[in-house]
């Protein structure tokens, strides 16, 4: 399973939200794509879902083009968009019960996933009974459900609280450890990336600026020297002015074997 | 009704509670509530029979304008005795039933096709557009012209004066589906016709019901001003032929059936309503607390 991003360009109205955007995540690779607000990183998700299309450039999953949403690739939205009239196991059973499993199938797997997430109690309840972390975690328990090759995740946990937050980073980093299948993450939170990712992706104004490798064994403490050196280079980097001029080009081949900073 | 909250408010709340008993007021606090709410209305009859009854005494007015309400009971017994109350009430309920739920299912019907097809709805939009501002009760003389006065034209007319609400409150629904909710469930590998039955329907449901809601009113005064004009039978027939005879106390015997049975089938829908929407039902049980326990 690989997943290539060659040139994508894609604008609004005359407006670049993203331009010549061009990297390779491998199989069970997780994959932060971090940025601010409006620098793209969600339509970039959005594009790798098959919900819009790129103006320019080719986005290929093992080596097809991606033409529309397609069931290999799951989607965990920020704002959850569990299906209101459905249970929590209804939920879960969408994907595999749409996909035309035999019935029992379709429940043995959605109670898979919801062990998983650890919320089989909560079967019965419906969406709007459970607090904003649980919801999410039905969230990615309905994506896995479809058992997806790449899972497409919008800022998560943008809408949680910091302990909840903390707390779902774990659980899902303990889920990926399990299952091990491609995450790509967007976010805008720097220490939610570092803590994550194999690799960040940081986007900027709709280029990609840099891209970090992370080797550093899970799970990670915030304290971490490394770690800490990372997230002030890349606060550095995202707040930085607009075009750098003749520094642009710089290829940063830093001290620490586990991160290197590509051209931008 | 006691915690005067929107149901809409509720569902938003956060927070979740396992305890789902408890969460309810205990049954001797929603009697006693409703017990209450009797209060006003038994007032007012007591009210109005001390009126009337004080006008037969002093004759402020035609002690016929206003009969008391226990010589409406009276009267509504012996017309009883005849069979016509009951041969009224099945009439319209017949006739309300038939053109309410063909007028629902056609907006429904109608609903989706302009939802699923661009095509049917640039044609049929401004059309029903340009009809929809006509008071319904404005056709029912062209109506008996076109086709009698038998049941078609009665029922066509309840039928019509329900379809135009209930078919904008559906074609709202469809457009307000939640663009993530289709999302994901393309993403989950949902077929169109699955993103239709699973999404967009109960995603629609609920303003289909508050369509369905707002035309049972307006479905009733069809009904009614149907029966007034070229009919034989039914509860507006009996206030019409109540007047000719001068028989007020028939024409209160007709009005408070026609309550009864609005009441009734407003009840209907708001069961139908819960058992289809329990999803919304058991939020607002679930969010309010009264804290009486």
């Amino acid at each position: 399973m690989s997943l290539v991003v060659a040139g994508v360009g894609k604008s609004y109205g005359g407006r670049v939200v993203l331009k010549d955007v061009s990297f390779q995540v491998g199989p069970h690779e997780f994959v932060c794509i971090l940025g601010h607000s409006g620098c793209g990183k969600s339509t970039l998700l959005n594009l790798i879902a098959g919900f819009i299309q790129p103006d320019q450039g080719e986005i290929l999953v093992d080596g097809v083009p991606v033409r529309g949403p397609d069931k290999s690739r799951g989607v965990v939205f920020q704002d959850h968009a569990l299906f209101p009239w459905y249970t929590v196991l209804q939920n879960v059973e969408f994907g595999p019960s749409v996909r035309g499993l035999p019935k029992g199938e379709v429940r043995a797997q959605a109670f898979r996933y919801l062990r998983m997430v650890g919320l089989e109690a909560y079967a019965d309840d419906y969406p709007h009974q459970l607090s904003g972390g649980m919801k999410q975690r039905i969230g990615i328990a309905r994506a896995l459900a479809n058992e997806p090759d790449i899972l497409l995740m919008d800022e998560p946990f943008g809408a949680l609280d910091i302990l909840t937050r903390e707390m779902m980073q774990r659980e899902l980093l303990r889920i990926w450890l399990e299952l091990k299948t491609m995450v790509l993450f967007v976010t805008h939170s720097i220490g939610e990336a570092v803590y994550l990712a194999d690799k960040i992706l940081v986007l900027k104004n709709g280029r990609l600026a840099a891209e970090y490798l992370l080797d550093e064994p899970r799970p990670r403490s915030a304290a971490h020297p490394r770690l800490l050196e990372l997230r002030a280079d890349i606060e550095r980097l995202l707040l930085e002015e607009e075009d750098p001029g003749e520094g642009g080009n710089l290829v940063h081949e830093t001290r620490d074997s586990g991160r290197r900073v590509v051209p931008f | 009704m006691k915690p005067g909250t929107p149901a809409d408010a509720l569902s938003l709340s956060e927070g979740r509670s396992r305890t789902r008993t408890g969460t309810r007021p205990p049954k001797g606090l929603r009697s006693a509530g409703f017990l209450m709410s009797l209060i006003p209305v038994v007032t007012f009859f007591l009210i109005w029979e001390a009126v009337s009854r004080a006008n037969g005494l002093f004759h402020w007015f035609n002690p016929l304008f206003l009969p008391a309400p226990t010589a409406i009971l009276l009267d509504g017994w012996a017309l009883a005795q005849k069979g016509l109350i009951i041969q009224s009430v099945v009439a319209s309920t017949l006739r309300i039933t038939v053109g309410f739920l063909t007028g629902c299912s056609a907006a429904v019907l109608c609903g989706i096709l302009m939802s699923r097809s661009r095509t049917v709805e640039t044609w049929l939009g401004p059309i029903f557009n340009m009809l929809g501002p006509i008071p319904a009760l404005a056709l029912l003389p062209i109506f008996i012209i076109w086709f009698g006065i038998g049941e078609f034209p009665k029922i066509l007319l309840i039928a019509w004066t329900t379809f135009i609400p209930v078919l904008a409150y559906t074609l709202d629904g469809f457009k307000s589906v939640p663009p993530t909710l289709i999302r994901s469930a393309l993403s989950l590998g949902a077929s169109g016709r699955h993103i239709f039955t699973r999404v967009m329907l109960p995603s629609a449901l609920p303003n289909i019901f508050v369509g369905a809601n707002v035309s049972l009113g307006l479905s009733f005064s069809s009904l009614i001003v149907s029966e007034m004009m070229g009919a034989k039978s039914g509860l507006g027939y009996i206030i019409v032929d109540a007047r000719n005879y001068f028989k007020m106390s028939n024409m209160f015997v007709a009005i408070v059936l026609i309550g009864l049975e609005f009441s009734l089938f407003a009840f209907l829908l708001k069961i139908l309503e819960k058992r289809l929407l329990v999803w919304r039902t058991n939020g607002v049980r679930t969010a309010v607390d009264t804290g009486k326990e």
